[in-house]
């Protein structure tokens, strides 16, 4: 019944928009061996940085009445260990794997991604200039579009695979960073990643994340999703992958319908790990117009 | 689906869930399961929850209404259906011989399961008052209880002094960071190498994909509770980090 459907992103065709958002999937391993990868599109793997990083203290994840808040603060094994072992694991998935890549620095990402190229696992990269748990990097890079072009062109000149730029919604204009990706060659912008969030204990005037402030993700962040993507894919022609707060088919078809090209679903897959499915079932039958 | 509820204590609660069969039977102890409490998309995450025990098509839990997830739990009645994801984790080492069950509070949540499955010598429970000491059936047990109203007045590291360690070839952990890192600190080295500690954090996935339940590794770096542990040896944690966290 579903045939007709077909989602062309990165010239490859899908027969779902669903992206699984960096952080929430791992390296879809785990997935895959649940069977949840069904109805997805690609993976976005955890970031990986050149070094390994430990992560945040615990911590690293707290809820609000309305979302949830989340200090993880890029904990990966490093690229060394990525190509090692994750990668190689990884090519049996059964659907496209996009590495997202961090830095401290403007040259960490081309190097990251000058050693992902040894692999043939990726199937394109997302450069992350836009963490909201780190020191270095993270979204002084993405707030500035003097250095989302830098690091788009030095990416450019070494990736022989596609790449998007995800993006932040926190300082600066996420319009003017998504030209500015556009213009250093980005293949695609992510639209967007967490907004900056924080809770406080009234009675201790205490923070229980222990860097403050974190990144903040859900249900209700759509309309701020939407408005960003229809903002940026009016203003630039490359894709826009939407990013935040879609839990609902509707959600789905709405970022679509503002100028999303793929959708990505990130703190529902935390709560549902075969939300992939779930969520292109029932957008195929609204779709089809079918209950 | 929920098909037994009951307020054991006050404010504490055991749930029986009706699970397709077999999935749960040979979930090994100290596994655990993770509950959408709502239907509504929040609170967004699910809520992680020890498995008390296990039957041929059932799964039993035990909590206390603490906060949000527990409370919407709380007020839920037999025959709501609720999404279940499980079992989770890896659970106890299952050695033979001897075992010493330690629990504080409700840290002792996960020993009916682990009590009936190894050869469970002696049980010490600690609690602030009997109205939050669990009484695990068919078990050799001593309480001690910070009022007095149930067994000695006093806290469970007060019971240790007497233990003879050498007795058992295993021990199991559970209750309160402090608590544990207290019993912890009594026990001498040999002891502590056959501890397995059932620890809990602040969850997200549940599976590890999203590194947000770290639990400080000893020698650096972190674990992941939901798919390193939740069953840690004693050993492989950094007591005074985990300590300090809370």
């Amino acid at each position: 019944m579903d045939k007709p459907y077909k989602w062309t992103f990165w010239k490859r065709e899908f027969t779902s928009p669903i992206l699984l958002a960096s952080g929430t999937a791992g390296f879809g391993l785990e997935l895959m061996e649940q069977g949840f990868l069904t109805g997805a599109a690609a993976v976005i793997s955890k970031a990986t940085t050149l070094a390994p990083r430990e992560g945040n203290p615990p911590p690293r994840i707290v809820e609000t009445r309305f979302g949830l808040l989340n200090s993880i603060g890029l904990a990966n094994p490093g690229v060394d260990e990525v190509l090692d072992t994750l990668l190689p694991q990884a090519a049996c998935l059964p659907c496209p794997l996009i590495i997202n890549v961090a830095g401290e620095t403007v040259e960490d990402f081309p190097a990251v991604i000058e050693r992902l190229e040894e692999s043939p696992v990726p199937f394109g990269y997302e450069v992350n200039v836009s963490c909201p748990n780190v020191a270095a990097g993270g979204i002084a890079f993405g707030a500035s579009p003097e250095i989302v072009e830098r690091i788009s062109t030095l990416v450019k000149s070494i990736s022989s695979r596609p790449f998007s730029v995800k993006l932040t919604p926190n300082e600066g204009s996420i319009v003017e960073s998504a030209k500015a990706a556009e213009e250093g060659g980005a293949d695609a912008v992510t639209v967007c990643n967490t907004f900056l969030g924080m809770k406080v204990d009234w009675r201790t005037g205490k923070a229980p994340l222990k860097r403050n402030v974190g990144g903040y993700s859900s249900p209700a962040l759509l309309p701020l999703t939407v408005a960003r993507v229809f903002k940026t894919s009016e203003a630039t022609s490359i894709p826009v992958l939407a990013s935040g707060g879609v839990n609902r088919a509707e959600d789905i078809l709405e970022l679509l319908a503002a100028g999303a090209a793929m959708v990505q679903v990130g703190t529902w897959l935390l709560r549902r790990p075969d939300a992939a499915r779930e969520l292109r079932e029932s957008m195929i039958s609204l779709l089809e117009g079918s209950p | 689906m929920i098909i037994e509820k009951e307020e054991i204590l006050p404010g504490v609660y055991r749930i029986k869930f009706e699970v397709p069969a077999p999935y749960f039977i040979e979930a090994q102890p100290g596994r655990f399961i993770q509950l959408e409490v709502s239907h509504d998309p929040f609170p967004v995450t699910r809520r992680p929850f020890t498995i008390s025990s296990v039957s041929e098509s059932s799964v039993e839990i035990v909590f206390e209404a603490v906060g949000r997830g527990t409370g919407i739990l709380a007020e839920a009645d037999a025959g709501r259906s609720l999404r279940l994801l499980g079992p989770l984790g890896s659970g106890y080492r299952l050695d033979p011989g001897k075992w010493l069950l330690i629990g504080g509070g409700l840290g002792a949540a996960g020993f009916p399961g682990l009590a009936a499955t190894v050869e469970c010598d002696l049980l010490l429970l600690g609690a602030s008052s009997q109205d939050k000491l669990l009484t695990i059936r068919e078990t050799e047990t001593v309480t001690i209880t910070e009022d007095g109203s149930s067994g000695r007045k006093g806290l469970i590291t007060d019971l240790l002094e007497t233990v003879h360690w050498e007795a058992f070839s295993s021990i199991a952990l559970c209750g309160p960071i402090p608590m544990m890192k207290a019993v912890i600190d009594m026990m001498p080295v040999a002891a502590r190498a056959i501890t397995q500690v059932s620890a809990e954090a602040r969850m997200g996935c549940g599976w590890g994909a999203c590194e947000g339940c770290s639990v400080p590794k000893a020698g650096g770096g972190f674990l992941k509770c939901c798919s390193d542990g939740p069953v840690f040896p004693a050993d492989s944690i950094d007591w005074e980090r985990w300590e300090g966290i809370h």
